[in-house]
């Protein structure tokens, strides 16, 4: 006991002062899209072929060509933008990366008109939200969002809590590609819950069933079942990922 | 301690002996009896018409060595003779043949679907026809029946498949008497993804991908499985460099995956300053892993040929003196669990598995070593790097959830002794990745058994004549020790169940697949 104190007292808090900070140099972070001009009019196809789940598209122009990235379908692996000669694909290792709407995802190197401002999707959330978490089938994603309860990332600071059935939870978050047998169990979670309530998509697994979407097992992520307010990328995502994610769907004030 | 710039691989090419049917199970038998391991029991279509072969990969740690069984069935056949009543731990590996490929093992003492039910239609197997489409929603669902336990007072508690922690799906259904617990049946498969078919049907160069996803909080496990199940096949070798890196990545994987559990043990006994402690611990062990490979989890890092990138010097250097403080911190955190009296009663004596139970289950991994098995793959096959290195491969007798925790704090130490030594002995001017053919040849198969942090992982793959891969298949570590979960809860508290489970730390969409 003396010890448990002793050495509790010695640790300090743990907790990271500042939010959302972006990732360490030697991180991947995610791959982001500059303006800087493509090749893709003089054949260059090394994102794509870089690519193993599909989620980059390029257009080729008179002088350059059209690129557009899905971050719901991008596990992150560092092959385009190693292979970018360019630099229109680049490490991109900021963490406010959760978006509203699934179409936000797609980052492209024209522009784009930006999102509304976004409301806060159940009104009088805001201070203080109750969580369950659904998991179907991405341990790591999982693993994440235990990370983002502890002492580090400290959830609980902004009034996010993770709780034990869905009878008094506001939002479900879920993780993993939602395969055939867990998609009855997922719905009965979300019909268990009172309303309102809403849903929380955690890492391009959960979001767009990468990579493991196309198979007999359709799992092809949480939205072909349930729908979402909220997507996190990542693969797996960041606790900065996941807390910019619950902050958003809760309308926090930090994330305005 | 330095891995020699010329060592060779000793992963020996695997070659297929053919077993037939009438001496497979007294075969076996003898074989497990002389101290082998049943690595593998499957099967593989062998022709175009519905010709199934059984696949034994038998595992000899004691020399090192390996064998791979071809059992060729009778054209069309549905059935097999079960050979788990002779060898048990064929139990689950049989049960699963029937799910996937349809065929039964006839006279297996407790038959029934493990991975897929009642989500699934019967007659859908999706390996007897690996050009089956989608199953049928109109075709009646699998039925499944829980083992139910007779006598006054007996009452079921059903768990999940939604656990109330941030944890994996599956369904526990405990036959009570009192708070004691008579029976459980665990009953997985929630997380079935069709890994195994999509292996087969993706293009061999994306499978890394998908693979090292099995079981995404064993990254780095099952990437270098499936390197080097893909190099056998390729007939290429790695540089000692590039193994020497993907010992790191695994070490680091080990480490940050034993505090995990060492908190969540914290957490299931309600200490809540030791989960803090070892949830921070978790923190610093995947920011090495960050330094080393990029990403948290060391996704996307190793691959057939070799690793995607060196160390550079300076980074290195940050990961050595990461890697000191935070064995100085473990060091300082372990006795918060390990000496207080409190944590101590309730790991003491609970959740037992007994040697010889874990023996004919064929339990592995820190859950294995804590019931009196030493076994250990990087030990027992000698693989670069490890047969250059030397650590202390952890083991008791006593097979309850304190020798399991106990078994993870010194398995921690020693991995951060090792990614010490590995660290140091980089070479900086070697190439990490070897020229990898387009091509896979036809007709080969490639086997990569790991010492996961969870144990002993096995991937084992197949071509075929046209050179695609034809038959892809994984077995977890959890696979083995699931039924060691099922044992150890047996007379049990209910209370002590939660308990129980952390101490397996099992993985479930690796058992599902």
């Amino acid at each position: 006991m003396l010890q448990t104190l002793f050495q509790l007292v010695k640790t300090k808090s743990a907790t990271q002062r500042e939010l959302f900070p972006d990732l360490p140099v030697y991180s991947r972070g995610l791959p982001g899209v500059t303006g800087s001009p493509c090749q893709a009019d003089q054949g260059c196809r090394l994102c794509t072929d870089a690519c193993p789940t599909e989620a980059i598209e390029i257009v080729p122009e008179p002088n350059g060509g059209r690129v557009s990235l899905d971050l719901g379908r991008c596990i992150a692996c560092g092959g385009c933008t190693a292979a970018c000669p360019t630099g229109t694909l680049v490490e991109d290792r900021r963490t406010r990366v959760a978006v509203h709407r699934r179409e936000d995802l797609i980052l492209t190197n024209w522009p784009v008109a930006p999102p509304p401002a976004p409301a806060p999707l159940l009104p009088g959330l805001r201070r203080s939200i109750h969580i369950r978490e659904v998991s179907t089938g991405d341990n790591a994603s999982d693993l994440e969002v235990s990370a983002a309860n502890n002492p580090i990332f400290d959830s609980s600071r902004f009034g996010i809590h993770f709780v034990a059935s869905p009878r008094f939870a506001d939002a479900l978050l879920v993780t993993g590609p939602v395969a055939r047998a867990m998609q009855e169990p997922l719905r009965r979670c979300y019909d268990a819950m009172a309303e309102p309530r809403l849903i929380i998509a955690a890492g391009a697994s959960a979001i767009s069933g990468t990579p493991h979407r196309g198979g007999y097992a359709q799992a092809d992520g949480v939205d072909a079942i349930v729908p979402v307010a909220a997507y996190i990328p990542g693969h797996p995502p960041h606790p900065w990922y996941i807390l910019h994610g619950i902050l958003l769907a809760m309308g926090h004030p930090s994330v305005r | 301690m330095s891995s020699h710039a010329m060592t060779p691989s000793r992963q020996p090419a695997i070659t297929l002996h053919l077993v037939p049917l009438a001496d497979l199970e007294a075969r076996l038998g003898e074989a497990l009896q002389q101290g082998s391991r049943l690595g593998l029991l499957t099967a593989r279509q062998i022709s175009d018409r519905p010709d199934f072969a059984l696949m034994t990969l038998l595992l000899h740690p004691a020399e090192g060595g390996m064998a791979l069984w071809e059992t060729p069935l009778e054209s069309h056949a549905q059935t097999f003779p079960s050979l788990t009543s002779r060898s048990p731990q064929a139990h689950w590996f049989e049960r699963a043949i029937y799910d996937f490929f349809g065929i039964r093992p006839e006279g297996h003492p407790r038959f029934k679907s493990v991975i897929l039910h009642e989500a699934w239609p019967e007659g859908f197997h999706p390996l007897r026809d690996a050009y089956a489409s989608a199953p049928n929603d109109g075709d009646a669902p699998r039925r499944y029946k829980f083992l139910t336990v007779q006598g006054e007072g007996v009452y079921e508690i059903p768990v999940g498949p939604i656990h109330a922690g941030i944890i994996e799906p599956g369904h526990f259904r405990f036959s009570c008497l009192g708070e004691v617990i008579q029976n459980l049946e665990i009953r997985l498969g929630y997380q079935h993804r069709g890994v195994e078919r999509q292996l087969c049907e993706i293009p061999w160069k994306r499978a890394r991908f998908l693979a090292e996803a099995a079981s995404s909080d064993t990254t780095a496990g099952n990437a270098w499985a499936h390197a080097m199940a893909m190099e056998q096949i390729l007939g290429i070798t790695p540089s000692p460099t590039a193994q020497t890196l993907r010992a790191l990545a695994l070490e680091i994987e080990r480490v940050a995956s034993h505090l995990g559990d060492l908190g969540g043990i914290c957490n299931d006994i309600g200490f809540a300053a030791g989960a803090a402690t070892f949830g921070c611990l978790r923190g610093r062990a995947l920011g090495m892993g960050e330094r080393l490979t990029g990403s948290r989890f060391q996704t996307a890092y190793i691959l057939p040929g070799g690793v995607v990138r060196n160390l550079q010097p300076e980074r290195r250097d940050d990961l050595l003196r990461e890697t000191e403080a935070l064995e100085t911190a473990f060091a300082q955190a372990a006795p918060l669990l390990m000496e207080n009296p409190g944590a101590l009663e309730r790991m003491e004596g609970t959740g037992k598995v007994r040697p010889s139970l874990a023996r004919d289950f064929g339990l592995v991994g820190p859950a294995g070593r804590a019931s009196g098995a030493a076994y250990d793959v990087r030990e027992a096959f000698r693989q670069v790097p490890y047969a250059s290195l030397t650590w202390q491969v952890a083991s008791a007798e006593e097979g309850d959830v304190l020798a399991r925790v106990r078994i993870r704090v010194q398995e921690t130490h020693a991995s951060l002794g090792l990614i010490a030594n590995l660290a140091t002995s980089l070479s900086e001017e070697e190439e990490v990745k070897v020229t990898v053919p387009t091509a896979l040849p036809p007709d080969r198969v490639g086997v990569g058994v790991v010492e996961a942090w969870r144990g002993e992982l096995i991937h084992l793959v197949f071509t075929d004549a046209a050179g695609h891969i034809s038959r892809y298949t994984i077995k977890d570590p959890s696979f083995n020790n699931w039924t060691g979960l099922a044992i150890a809860a047996r007379g049990e508290l209910v209370a002590d169940f939660p308990l129980c489970n952390k101490s397996f730390g099992l993985s479930y969409s690796g058992n599902d697949l």
